[in-house]
């Protein structure tokens, strides 16, 4: 736990002395406003949820895959990742500490996209549904944890990670149904999304700010645990591997 | 300490070899090749060699970051490669160089943190790292950024962040590479102290005269062989007795002259008139000067072999003894 905490809190340190890791959250009104501006203009205020949860969430899913999904292969290139294990700590514990700080504040996303929404158009999206909306915001933190895991390891092992880190943005917009909801997808993209943790959570944030009572709130949130559950195991084993390609190359290699 | 008490080997390296495949059709590079090699507990060892050696190979195999081909290693009877969390436990670990530091941090936020690594609860890594920032000399600039650090004042923080799990068996990859000569002298008085505290120090380096300061014994890696273990006083001798001259302008009567002396081992002509004379017995350089002088030449220079011209001459050596 000492491990988790102290990880947890370099992380913190670590990103105060280097906020361009946060650009995303200073770029995110600037989304929003784009697309408040297209929601007034068509006179539809109903769509503002989707306005400032889209946003939010791409801030939040962008942050995960360029600074967590960035830990290990940056301990890599700093020349530490060779001492950090060979400490008697297991490098999974670090990076989950760390990616649970960056998470948290990536959350922080969702906060400034509904205050972009009001100081610009003045329109105020409120939370109808303040219990199951906070369950929801945790049930996706710890889902976004996992999936970042899964991230952090997978940009080190694959050959070309660079180009996957870009092209599993815009996506995952879209398969997590962040800007529009699944259900609008053509039908054979609907059951590939179903197993994106992003458009459960997408849903039910967007439900929690409509007056009309959110419906199977535990099934929905369980599915999101599960998703993460599952992501965080995966997560597990794909940084074992990095661990053991470490000590059987030699490097977590370029080629 | 008496004779019945079980001293374990620090270090047990037995026929440890280690290739490296960056490709799958690519041949395998042999960089470790049947490295035998046993570090009694307390003794500060050298590995000095080239570039290439094998040197930092061979300290990832300890510190568990890499593992062995072939072949057995053992630190304080503790298998490095089934029992890592025991060895890891035990080891401290600087790989030389700039990189290896957190430089947006401080040096006390990067020590805390590590110390955290080695499972030390928060009031225990305070003390800790205050008493290392001191003993490293960077007790006044503790609470600055990294990056506003000389190379040398980097290199004294790995050094810290190797001590921080008060390992028994301490490892140096290259410890010294950019400090300045202050720097280095307070290292070696450093690496004096840790040695009075028992702790075992495996110390890599080119550079024979800090291997000389500071080692109990010195082995001589070279082409991932381990070419000889010696008193590092003895490889100090082979130094003094091969020496470089190099002399300007030389005509090949006196050049045959030169190459006759006893002591020399080989003269080599390098564009017009320009000799290079080495030789391997101690005395032989001042009968060389004698002669070059005597004859008129002026331009000479004299210098000290490089490592890897002694490791030709050891390694040609050892193979005359053996046929
Ligand atoms: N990760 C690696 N992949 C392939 N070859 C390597 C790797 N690391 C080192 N080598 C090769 O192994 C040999 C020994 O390297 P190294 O142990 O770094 O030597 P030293 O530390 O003595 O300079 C060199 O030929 C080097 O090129
Ligand atoms: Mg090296």
């Amino acid at each position: 736990m000492r491990l988790f905490w102290a990880s947890a809190r370099f992380q913190a340190l670590k990103l105060r002395h280097s906020l361009d890791d946060l650009m995303v959250l200073v770029t995110l009104p600037l989304f929003t406003i784009a697309f408040m501006a297209i929601v007034t203009e068509a006179g539809r205020f109903d769509l503002a949820p989707y306005a400032v949860v889209g946003t939010g969430i791409m801030a939040i899913w962008s942050i995960a895959l360029f600074v967590s999904g960035e830990i290990i292969d940056s301990e890599r290139w700093n020349g530490t990742l060779d001492a950090t294990v060979a400490a008697p700590a297991s490098l999974a514990t670090i990076v989950l500490g760390r990616i649970a700080v960056v998470t948290l504040i990536s959350l922080f996303g969702l906060a400034e996209s509904a205050f972009a929404a009001w100081a610009v158009f003045g329109v105020w999206v409120q939370v109808h549904h303040v219990g199951v909306f906070l369950l929801t915001l945790a049930c996706t933190f710890f889902a976004m944890v996992g999936t970042a895991m899964i991230m952090s390891g997978f940009f080190v092992l694959a050959r070309s990670a660079v180009q996957f880190q870009n092209s599993m943005s815009y996506p995952f917009y879209v398969l997590g149904g962040v800007f529009v909801p699944v259900a609008v997808l053509p039908g054979w993209l609907q059951p590939v999304s179903k197993v994106v943790f992003l458009s459960w959570a997408a849903d039910l944030l967007r439900d929690c700010l409509q007056p009309a009572p959110v419906t199977q709130v535990l099934l929905r949130l369980g599915i999101i645990l599960l998703l993460g559950a599952v992501a965080m195991a995966i997560g597990y084993v794909l940084i074992r591997r990095v661990l053991h390609r470490v000590r059987h190359q030699g490097t977590v290699s370029f080629t | 300490m008496s004779t019945g008490e079980n001293v374990a080997e620090a270090v047990e390296i037995e026929q440890l070899s280690r290739t490296y495949q960056r490709k799958r059709d690519e041949q395998p590079r042999l960089a470790l090749d049947h490295v035998e090699l046993r570090i009694q507990s307390g003794e500060v060892h050298g590995l000095l060699g080239p570039n290439g050696a094998g040197k930092t190979t061979l300290c990832k195999i300890l510190s568990t970051v890499l593992l062995p081909t072939s072949g057995t290693v053992r630190v304080a009877g503790h298998d490095v490669v089934t029992e890592t969390d025991a060895v890891r436990r035990l080891i401290g670990i600087a790989f030389g160089g700039e990189r290896g530091l957190y430089t947006r941090l401080t040096a006390r936020q990067n020590l805390m943190y590590w110390s955290a690594l080695y499972r030390q609860s928060s009031r225990e890594a305070r003390t800790r790292v205050g008493s290392l920032l001191h003993r490293v000399g960077l007790a006044d600039r503790a609470d600055e950024r990294v990056e506003t650090f000389s190379r040398g004042m980097k290199q004294r923080l790995h050094l810290a962040r190797a001590l921080v799990g008060d390992p028994r068996v301490l490892i140096l990859d290259e410890p010294t590479v950019g400090m300045d000569p202050v720097a280095a002298r307070d290292f070696r008085v450093l690496v004096g102290e840790l040695r009075t505290e028992g702790r075992t120090i495996l110390i890599t380096t080119h550079d024979m005269a800090e291997a000389e300061a500071v080692c109990d014994r010195v082995s001589l890696i070279d082409g991932g062989r381990l070419v000889a273990t010696e008193d590092p006083r003895t490889i100090g001798r082979w130094l003094s007795a091969y020496e470089r001259i190099t002399a300007e302008v030389v005509g090949s009567d006196l050049a045959d002259r030169l190459q006759q002396l006893p002591g020399v081992a080989a003269v080599r002509t390098e564009g017009p008139g320009r000799v290079i004379v080495e030789t391997d017995a101690e005395g032989a350089c001042a009968e060389v000067l004698r002669v070059l002088v005597g004859a008129g030449v002026t331009s000479i220079s004299t210098g000290r072999p490089t490592l890897e011209d002694v490791y030709l001459k050891v390694v040609g050596d050892r193979g005359l003894v053996v046929r």
